[in-house]
């Protein structure tokens, strides 16, 4: 009887998306079961490749109908497993649909739909000598994603999360009806701004795929000055770095003011954990930051030795510092084919990559990277960690990036113990994880406000009746 | 003779260095400007991730040795439906990178060994090698049909089994049998013979350089074929003084130089002998001043790099006793071996020439989409595959396209057919032939 069910679904699926995608077929669906991160595999129950916004919407209509989860996905790089199929159902291949709908060069905003890769994004945008906020992520992977998941890149410290550079959203809600946030809700073709308008965008981004189906996102690009520079300093302890970023963050001269461990300076990341050399900073930074002239610059420049003088006098272990090269290159020269294959953080490790990813406020860097530092030496794992500021100073990045051996259950599982131990430290310090794996929810959801997560069941049963959207996700 | 030939099962640990990031997906450089494209034919054309790149080639290895997947006639077909062009292999940078066509055949040889493959039509290519030795069912003597001409003309082709010759021009099965692909051996024959060589061919005695068996995961054929041909290198170099073995053909060209370095005993046979394409032999002796251009060709051409003469010929270096970064870590590569410059700088330096650069070049080439079994296991979709190449070349406002492989010859010519183009394949041997005339 059950097959004759699962057949009849996958005809139906056929008959949306025609039979060259979508299918039942074990070794597709296994190709899907898995990604990097220690989340367990599991497998999808089909796959559809849908190429337009008619098939989506049809795909999810069926699918709510017969109450099966659907997982969107659009290159499964998300390091959180956030597109394994915790109740299988259909997994929803977005990456065919990749059209750069139009890059508005005057106001500086792209549309783009799912597919489109930072790659492909990058290439034309740069023929109009604009950028986006690269994350230091494989470049085949999905812009859209990236920016739902409040996802960070290049230009966070200036610009905030690419999250907050969403424009406008084309969305198929899990009933299959279409609908639009932002200004093309009210003007088909005018993608230039989420506001004034009530933030209704915020139904879709950082709900894991668990609230709709983005199929076209309006996102905001900005120009390239022509003068890259560098600032790069080191310090012996995260408080003293911690001092400078807000000090410096204070200016709002970084495009990207990013502090790094000295295990996540190394190419790659020492599996399993070895100590630093005697004498070596523990901790580099470095502030990218663009400029149209020189005198632009070297105003900049003033400010950033202002800086590091005033921290000086306070006698911090601040110094000038020579950021490892292969390390610095990964981190400017955006999107990177060399650091998206994962070579700086797993190479050595092997196939599995993790981490703790959270949003915590800057005064609570030190103490959390410390006890983190315990949890993951513990571990024999490297505390291979990063700061950022995002758009000014009060918050910003906390996360090691963890790799593993992912060929051994055992090296995989004590990666996940270490980091959700991490993740709990950084809960009870007042931080919030991102793009987070189930076991991460779960911890959330222990700590919520009993008014924060009955609204948000409230809003998820509104939008999603009978619970298809990446089902299971929200940890409830 | 011993051959170190892998089985997936010892590839298991290195291909649990995939992490799944999909980086292999698509071409792309930082640049400025940054550039990017599609480089998986599979991918581009069947979608699915376990189509796509060595990411989802990996994804089939993993889970046939995980127990998880069986073989089903699907599962065979997505493993085949490759064309082992190595375009994934360029964008990954982990440890398994060096080894990533390795896995991919040796997926093949798997399912050859567990009774399952190769596809049905490619069991026809098994067939044909083990009673014709090549693997177009072509009888022994069709093999000698291009050589007419120079009978005819009374410029006969030395036969190396009679006479002693410094060259052996080893044709390959493809020029020799394919109709439309017999102009690389005669344009090859022609200009060795203007240039004054001293070369002989095997004629109907050569045996197929066992490529093709190769690719499509049947190692028992590669090994009878490539066995006999190490016997015959050695023969000829000790009994008729040939020194340098020369072949127009990638594919021959690619198995000589890669896969028979497999055999124990290789070091041993090839002692003393150079192997070398015909393009670089023409470009030494050009750049000798021993090549001389005498016409001149108003072309406006680009230039496709076949896999087998580019990228595959890649030279990984590993770290094998952990004296560098650790146990088996990939450090890095050399592209010395792959004839990226050599024929773009003899197909310039024809007098007349008009050169334009495709997008995909060189190490991000896109493949012409036949090989690895595909022209013989999936003709329809080589030919759309060798389209968009043609498509790509079209772009450049080129009339024809130039390369060095008689497999692309054939299947972009096809391509061009199927859309109805202009535009040609040519060999680069036949452009030089042209405008190099007979010594007088
Ligand atoms: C080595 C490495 C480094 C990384 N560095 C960064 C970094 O610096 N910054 C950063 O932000 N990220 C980083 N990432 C994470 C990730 O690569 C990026 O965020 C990427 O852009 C996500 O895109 P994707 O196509 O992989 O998304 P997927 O993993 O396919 O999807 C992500 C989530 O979005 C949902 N989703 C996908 N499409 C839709 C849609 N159309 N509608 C609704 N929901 C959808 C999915 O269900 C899933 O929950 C890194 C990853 C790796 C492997
Ligand atoms: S083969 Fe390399 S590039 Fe491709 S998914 Fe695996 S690690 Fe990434
Ligand atoms: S070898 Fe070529 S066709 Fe095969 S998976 Fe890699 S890129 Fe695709």
């Amino acid at each position: 009887m059950l097959a004759k069910r699962e057949d009849m679904i996958l005809d139906e699926l056929v008959s949306i998306v025609g039979k060259d995608n979508a299918t039942a077929a074990k070794h597709i669906r296994y190709a899907y079961s898995y990604d990097l991160s220690f989340v367990t595999p599991k497998l999808p129950d089909y796959v559809v490749m849908a190429t337009t916004v008619e098939q989506v919407q049809n795909i999810l209509k069926l699918a709510n109908r017969d109450k099966i989860p659907v997982v969107p996905y659009t290159a499964g790089s998300n390091i959180g497993g956030l597109c394994i199929p915790e109740q299988g159902g259909i997994l929803l291949d977005l990456k065919r649909m990749n059209k750069i709908i139009r890059i508005d060069a005057e106001s500086h905003y792209a549309i783009i739909e799912p597919g489109v890769s930072h790659a492909q994004l990058a290439m034309e945008l740069y023929k109009h000598n604009l950028r986006w906020s690269w994350p230091v992520g494989p470049p085949s992977a999905s812009v859209s994603s990236n920016a739902l998941c409040h996802g960070i890149g290049g230009l966070s410290g200036r610009y905030g999360l690419n999250s907050e550079e969403i424009t406008s959203m084309e969305v198929v809600l899990p009933t299959g009806e279409l609908v639009r946030v932002g200004s093309c809700a009210i003007r088909e073709d005018s993608w230039h701004s989420v506001l004034p308008m009530p933030q209704l965008d915020g139904l879709f981004k950082g709900w894991l795929g668990t609230s709709g189906v983005v199929t076209k996102m309006g996102v905001r690009v900005h120009p390239i000055p022509p003068i890259l520079k560098v600032f790069t300093v080191s310090t012996h302890n995260l408080e003293d770095m911690t001092s400078y970023m807000v000090n410096l963050g204070n200016y709002e001269i970084c495009d990207d003011l990013t502090g790094v461990s000295w295990w996540l300076s190394q190419v790659p990341i020492p599996y399993p954990y070895r100590p630093k050399p005697d004498g070596a900073p523990e901790w580099y930074c470095f502030g990218a930051t663009y400029s149209w002239t020189k005198k632009e610059k070297e105003a900049r420049e003033e400010i950033w030795q202002n800086v590091l003088d005033e921290e000086k006098k306070k006698g911090t272990s601040i110094q000038y510092a020579d950021y490892p090269e292969e390390a610095l290159k990964a981190r400017t020269q955006l999107p990177s084919r060399i650091v998206g294959s994962t070579k700086n953080y797993t190479k050595m490790a092997g196939g599995g990559i993790s981490w703790p990813g959270t949003f915590t406020p800057a005064n609570k860097w030190a103490p959390v990277y410390n006890k983190w530092k315990e949890i993951l030496i513990d571990h024999k794992l490297s505390p291979a960690t990063r700061v950022t500021n995002y758009r000014g100073v009060h918050y910003g990045m906390l996360r090691a990036m963890i790799p593993f051996n992912k060929q051994s259950a055992e090296e995989t599982e004590n990666a996940r113990h270490a980091i959700v131990e991490c993740l709990k430290v950084d809960l009870d310090a007042g931080g919030i994880p991102y793009k987070p794996p189930v076991d991460f929810a779960a911890e959330i959801n222990k700590r919520a406000h009993p008014g924060y997560l009955s609204l948000l069941k409230q809003v998820k049963q509104l939008l999603d009746p009978n619970d298809i959207m990446n089902t299971g996700k929200l940890g409830f | 003779m011993e051959w170190n030939i892998t089985t997936l099962e010892e590839l298991e640990d290195i291909l649990w260095r995939c992490t799944a990031c999909g980086n292999c997906k698509a071409a792309y450089n930082y640049g400025p400007p940054p550039e990017f494209g599609e480089i998986c034919p599979a991918g581009a054309e069947f979608g699915f991730e376990g189509f796509m790149a060595s990411k989802g080639k990996i994804a089939f290895a993993r889970g046939i040795l995980d127990g998880q997947l069986e073989w089903t006639d699907e599962l065979l077909d997505a493993i085949y439906k490759c064309t082992v062009c190595a375009g994934c292999q360029n964008q990954c940078e982990l440890d398994h990178k060096p080894f990533i066509p390795e896995i991919i055949e040796a997926m093949r040889r798997k399912s050859v060994k567990d009774g399952v493959g190769p596809m049905p039509t490619q069991k026809k290519i098994a067939q044909s090698m083990r009673s014709y030795n090549n693997p177009y069912q072509g009888p022994r003597r069709v093999r000698m049909d291009w050589t007419r001409p120079f009978k005819k003309a009374k410029k006969p082709i030395k036969d190396i089994n009679k006479e002693p010759a410094d060259i052996l021009y080893y044709v390959g099965c493809t020029g020799a049998f394919n109709l439309p692909a017999r102009g690389v051996p005669v344009a090859t024959a022609s200009l060795f013979q203007k240039l004054g060589l001293d070369f002989g061919i095997l004629g109907e005695d050569e045996i197929c350089c066992g490529s093709t068996a190769m690719r499509i995961g049947d190692a028992d054929e590669f090994k009878r074929v490539a066995e006999s041909n190490l016997e015959t290198f050695k023969r000829l170099h000790e009994e008729r003084g040939v020194n340098t073995i020369v072949t127009s053909c990638a594919g021959c060209y690619r198995a000589i130089k890669k896969d028979y370095v497999l055999s124990s005993e290789y070091d041993k046979i090839m002692g003393g002998i150079t192997v070398i394409h015909t393009v670089e032999l023409l470009n030494n002796l050009f750049k000798e001043g021993k090549l001389k251009f005498t016409g001149e060709l108003p072309w406006k051409v680009t230039y496709h790099d076949p896999c087998h003469t580019g990228r595959h010929l890649t030279k990984f270096v590993i770290d094998k006793d952990g004296s560098q970064l650790w146990k088996g870590a990939y450090v890095g590569l050399n592209e010395e071996d792959c004839l990226y410059d050599v024929p773009r700088e003899i197909l310039q330096a024809i007098p007349g020439i008009e050169f334009t650069e495709m997008e995909r070049i060189r190490d991000n080439s896109y493949c012409c989409g036949g090989g690895g079994g595909v022209m013989t296991g999936y003709g329809d979709w080589a030919a759309k595959n060798a389209s968009k190449r043609i498509e790509e070349g079209m772009k450049t406002g080129a009339e024809h396209m130039v390369s060095i492989c008689p497999f692309c010859h054939y299947n972009l010519n096809e391509g061009s057919r199927r859309i109805g183009s202009e535009m040609k394949l040519y060999d680069l041997v036949e452009l030089l032939d042209q405008v190099i005339a007979e010594p007088k």
